[in-house]
């Protein structure tokens, strides 16, 4: 048999004291445990076959706030006639009622009441009242005290006369009354027999305090297991955001091939985010409806970037010196100048290039915003990330730029196959885009890359070939998250962000 | 990205063969052209072309002619002849020189066209105005039944209520004014011509108007149908080069359905450029040198092998020495600018996957930038104060940035072409982002303490982009008892984490209670508020809980770290 709680052998001690069948109150009361500690105990102990719990239902009377007024200060008509009595049994209607101070309000129901009990009578010519006799204390007005005394008392209790008085007390609106289930307790046989062979008390606490540490009285205190299986409530820990942090370690693992991180604005100069990419000007993908422009200002300043610029747009006219045709078109540099929000990290990639930092051979990457006038649906966003790179040194060449790609989708991905196709970017040739077969996930396109043409690093003073690749890495992430909507990537969804698996 | 509408059973016409109707193995096939079908269910499938230069395959018959080389069914070159002179000629009129200076014509006679055929024109058409043609302003296209005109022709101009006719698909006369109205081809078009005080417009001998270029043609003469034989196609535009281009382009897919070409004198009145017969269906010769081709691709062909890669990818050498090659590209390849497009032809045409991907040698030490390094530091200590970090958008709107947030509206980064109403500007700080998170979420179990490290971005007249990216924290705390004090020791734990003294300034800001509201302030420097969010505020975003928050410049923050010795 296992051993009892504490709880559980004041209850029975409780019941095997009174020897006879306890309501829950009474042992409450009894063992000096609060209402829930025994109820719980209860539990227990039936589930032991110590104690039957027998329910009772049993209908409660009690006072509502204006009973208890009455209950403390008498009913109106008994405060009348003690005036009445004071006053040598008759008086006037108003100064009578003011002596029993009582209010405008009571009047006509408390003289309703002297009169249907037939204590006094009521002259209304003269507006005189005058006591009939000196009444005893009614039934209703025992109830009252009992009431006042008890707090409640059982219907089932009461005597027919007391039954009466409830039904007064309810028509006047002072008692209420409710039906309730009560619990009662009593031992079976073999909680006799516990009891008889004599319950050891072991002391229990829930809670290990400094003060028991302190003064070793933990050592005498038996800590009250728990139902570790009951449900407690949620708590929800700091976290990055999962898309973040899922970028967080591709920067590593970028870092870790040698890749040196490059940055870019948010408002770019026109220059960097097409014309230097060698994009005409007059290129159907350079219009509103894929490019955010910047209402005012319109244009930057390219002042510092004049020398590049110049052989920028002789490239685009007629080739420069790049060896090719160029696009035959006049190139604007006021065009070059105007502000757009960036539509591709490559803009980074064009502002390395020139950079002073820039080392040959060197790897760069970026992971940057761009934003392209998109509806955002479950495939769209306007706003989203692209991460995007260089690598740059002599003699790189396609074998290399599919070595890269090799190396990053299955060393990046975890892809266990890959496949290289012909692509198209305005700015690289020759284009290949990367497919890599998952397993589990079936064939994916992951990326873009290719060797930068001559007609962008040649006018951007860049001798050496320039490898560019792109990821998908928002398709990548819901891949690993299991989601199939990129709106969760800036997900309003607190409850997902905290509910999402780390791993 | 152009999308081609392609009959596969017409291509499979076209090519000679059959193809396989497995969506891989289709596109195995179409990759040579950087293709990609989809659709495969029905009898039309649309073919996905990336490459947005290569006019010449947004057309079934130029798809047809490329992967006849591809598939081996065709080798080099494609000798497209001209059978003679058509006998027309076109006179241009010096006023053009300055509204759409040039035109370029061909007569292809017995073409075969069935209902399909003029559809794969009309979308081919389309495509070439729109992209190549840089939506008519650069090129635009017209056909017409050849046996209905009578030449000599003219190309000339009018004034806007000079001249009317019957434009495509309308039944009655309009003048040029009134097309531009009226015709849903010269409302969209019309802001070509519109600032000239004379519109260029394409007649015959006997002053039957041709078309009315770059808008409409004519719904007598400018219309192919079924029974159409001989067909007249004339391309006009701002460039002689393109314009050229367009018409060998469109001639060509013509011809591919059988037709004979004849070509058509143009009478220039301009300087240089007197006389001109087109359309030119010459190749172009292009220098390549054997060691870029290495230099690039990275393997190291015999001469046959590039003969041979060349050839498949339709092109002839005409010349070859130890070094170089003299290439012939075909007169439809307008899209090769450099020998570089040539390479990749070759690469191609070896296979990408037959290629043995090597990693690059050089060695080189990775890093992450300074700013990248700091700002993980920053989210690193605002996940340990039990902070989750949430991600926003760095568009938004007045009405969250100000309206919602109890302040006066201030002067942001405007889009001038915005797509929603809530994407019309750059936030210019971060605590609207996320508020407006907070009250997407008021459903869910509180205490809410959500933190973001991202950009906002204000105009600077000093920087070459106009502009300043402003990179900031902001955190808010949202439960029932939320308050300054809280925050205020969130903000502590954080600066005494980075080494930082700092000072509270009292101030005044709408958007937080009034005496719970202060500047930080680091060596006299302001990089932040803190404060009690505003009854009101809360009232705006529907939240009913108090909340306290603050923002700081994370760039003012680290010059700061970085300036001390």
């Amino acid at each position: 048999m296992s051993q009892l709680r504490e709880n559980e052998s004041k209850t029975l001690i409780a019941l095997g004291n009174a020897g006879r069948r306890l309501s829950i109150d009474e042992i409450a009361h009894s063992s000096g445990l609060d209402h829930s500690a025994v109820m719980r105990a209860a539990l227990s102990l039936e589930s032991q076959n110590l104690v039957l719990v027998k329910e009772r239902r049993s209908t409660k009377v009690v006072l509502n706030e204006e009973g208890k007024l009455y209950a403390d200060q008498g009913l109106p008509e008994r405060r009348v006639v003690k005036e009445l009595v004071k006053m040598g049994g008759e008086g006037d209607i108003d100064s009578v009622f003011k002596a029993a101070s009582l209010g405008e309000s009571a009047k006509v129901i408390t003289l309703g009441w002297l009169n249907r009990k037939g204590w006094a009578t009521i002259d209304k010519e003269t507006k005189k009242i005058k006591l009939l006799k000196e009444p005893i204390e009614g039934s209703d007005e025992k109830l009252l005290s009992l009431l006042k005394e008890k707090r409640f008392v059982t219907l089932e209790a009461l005597d027919d006369e007391l039954k009466d008085a409830v039904e007064v007390l309810k028509r006047r609106k002072i008692a209420e009354v409710r039906v309730e289930t009560e619990r009662e307790l009593e031992l079976s046989t073999a909680g006799w027999d516990l009891v008889k062979r004599g319950i050891e008390t072991v002391k229990e606490v829930s809670q290990l305090t400094p003060e028991m540490l302190v003064t070793g009285k933990w050592k005498e205190t038996k800590l009250r297991a728990y139902n570790i299986q009951a449900p407690v409530a949620s708590t929800w820990p700091g976290k990055k955001h999962p898309y973040l942090r899922f970028l967080d370690d591709l920067k590593k693992k970028l870092v870790a091939l040698g890749f040196k991180e490059m940055t870019g604005p948010i408002v770019e100069i026109s220059f960097f985010n097409c014309d230097g990419l060698f994009m005409p000007q007059d290129h159907p993908a350079r219009e509103v409806h894929d490019m955010y422009f910047i209402k005012e200002p319109q244009h930057g300043s390219l002042e510092q970037y004049r020398s590049f610029l110049e052989k920028v747009k002789k490239t685009h006219e007629d080739g420069w010196k790049t060896g090719s045709k160029g696009w035959g078109y006049a190139f604007s540099m006021l065009e070059a100048a105007r502000l757009m929000l960036r539509s591709q990290t490559t803009a980074a990639s064009a502002r390395m290039l020139i950079s002073e930092d820039l080392e040959v051979p060197g790897k760069y990457f970026a992971i940057a915003r761009c934003f392209r006038p998109d509806v955002i649906d479950k495939t769209h966003l306007t706003e989203f990330n692209q991460v995007e790179g260089i690598i740059l040194g002599e003699d790189l060449t396609l074998v290399n730029l599919l070595g890269v790609l090799e190396k990053f989708a299955k060393d990046v991905a975890g892809a266990d196959k890959v496949k290289y196709r012909p692509d198209y970017f305005p700015f690289t040739e020759p284009s290949v885009e990367l497919v890599a077969y998952k397993k589990g996930y079936g064939w994916m396109e992951f990326g873009g890359s290719g060797i930068f043409r001559p007609e962008l690093t040649l006018p951007l003073g860049i001798k050496v070939p320039v490898l560019a690749w792109g990821l998908g890495v928002d398709r990548l992430f819901m891949m690993k998250a299991g989601i199939d909507d990129i709106r969760y990537l800036f997900s309003q969804n607190l409850d997902w962000l905290r509910r999402v698996e780390m791993v | 990205m152009p999308t081609v509408e392609v009959d596969l059973e017409d291509l499979e016409l076209l090519l000679g063969m059959q193809l396989p109707r497995e969506e891989e193995k289709l596109n195995e096939v179409l990759s040579y052209i950087k293709g990609e079908a989809k659709g495969l269910e029905s009898k039309e499938i649309r073919v996905e072309l990336k490459d947005s230069n290569r006019a010449d395959i947004w057309s079934v018959e130029g798809i047809a002619r490329a992967l006849r080389g591809y598939l081996g069914l065709e080798k080099g070159f494609k000798n497209y002849q001209i059978e003679g002179k058509s006998g027309v000629t076109v006179q241009v009129d010096p006023k053009l020189s300055t509204i759409r200076p040039y035109i370029a014509c061909s007569v292809v006679k017995g073409v075969r066209l069935t209902d399909a055929a003029i559809r794969q024109m009309m979308h081919f058409q389309d495509k070439l105005d729109q992209t190549y043609g840089r939506n008519r302003r650069r090129t635009s296209i017209g056909l017409y039944d050849y046996d209905l005109i009578s030449p000599p022709l003219r190309y000339g101009v009018a004034k806007p209520d000079e001249v009317s006719f019957v434009p495509l698909d309308f039944s009655e006369k309009l003048t040029l004014k009134e097309i531009l109205e009226k015709h849903p081809k010269g409302i969209e078009y019309g802001h070509i011509v519109q600032s000239f005080p004379m519109w260029p417009i394409f007649m015959d001998s006997t002053n039957k108007v041709l078309s009315f270029p770059p808008i409409i043609n004519s719904n007598d003469l400018g219309h192919v149908t079924p029974s159409t034989e001989n067909v007249l196609v004339e391309v006009t535009g701002t460039s002689i080069e393109t314009v050229q281009n367009t018409l060998t382009n469109v001639t060509l897919a013509l011809a591919d359905r059988g037709g004979k070409i004849y070509s058509v004198k143009i009478q220039y009145p301009y300087g240089k450029i007197r006389s001109m017969t087109t359309p030119n269906l010459k190749g172009v010769p292009l220098e390549l040198g054997l060691d870029y081709v290495k230099k690039v691709i990275g393997i190291q062909f015999t001469l046959k092998e590039i003969r041979e890669l060349l050839g498949k990818a339709r092109y002839d050498v005409v010349k070859a020495s130890k070094n170089s090659l003299v290439v012939k590209v075909p007169c439809y390849r307008v899209d090769v600018l450099h020998p570089i497009d040539i390479v990749e032809d070759i690469a191609i045409a070896y296979n990408y996957n037959k290629i043995q991907p090597q990693w690059p040698k050089q060695l080189t030490i990775g890093g992450l930038s300074s700013e990248s390094e700091f700002r993980d530091i920053i989210r690193e200590l605002m996940v340990g104060l039990g902070f989750q970090e949430i991600l926003t958008f760095i568009m938004s709107s007045p009405e969250v940035l100000f309206t919602k947030m109890n302040v006066k509206p201030q002067r942001t980064v405007e889009i001038a072409n915005p797509r929603l109403s809530s994407m019309t500007c750059l936030r210019n700080w971060l605590l609207p982002s996320l508020m407006e998170f907070l009250s997407h979420n008021t459903h869910v179990d509180y205490p809410q303490k959500v933190f973001e490290v991202g950009y906002c971005v204000v105009h600077d007249e000093q920087k070459e982009n106009k502009t300043c990216d402003i990179e900031t924290l902001a955190c808010v705390a949202i439960h029932s008892n939320a308050s300054f004090t809280e925050a205020k020791s969130f903000l502590d734990a954080l600066l005494a984490n980075l080494g930082i003294q700092y000072t509270l300034k009292e101030e005044n800001h709408e958007s937080f209670i009034q005496g719970r509201t202060g500047k930080i302030i680091i060596e006299d420097k302001e990089i932040g508020i803190i404060g009690e969010i505003h009854p009101q505020v809360l009232q705006n975003w529907e939240l009913e809980n108090p909340a306290a928050a603050f923002e700081i410049n994370i760039n003012k923050l680290r010059q700061h770290i970085l300036s001390k010795p």
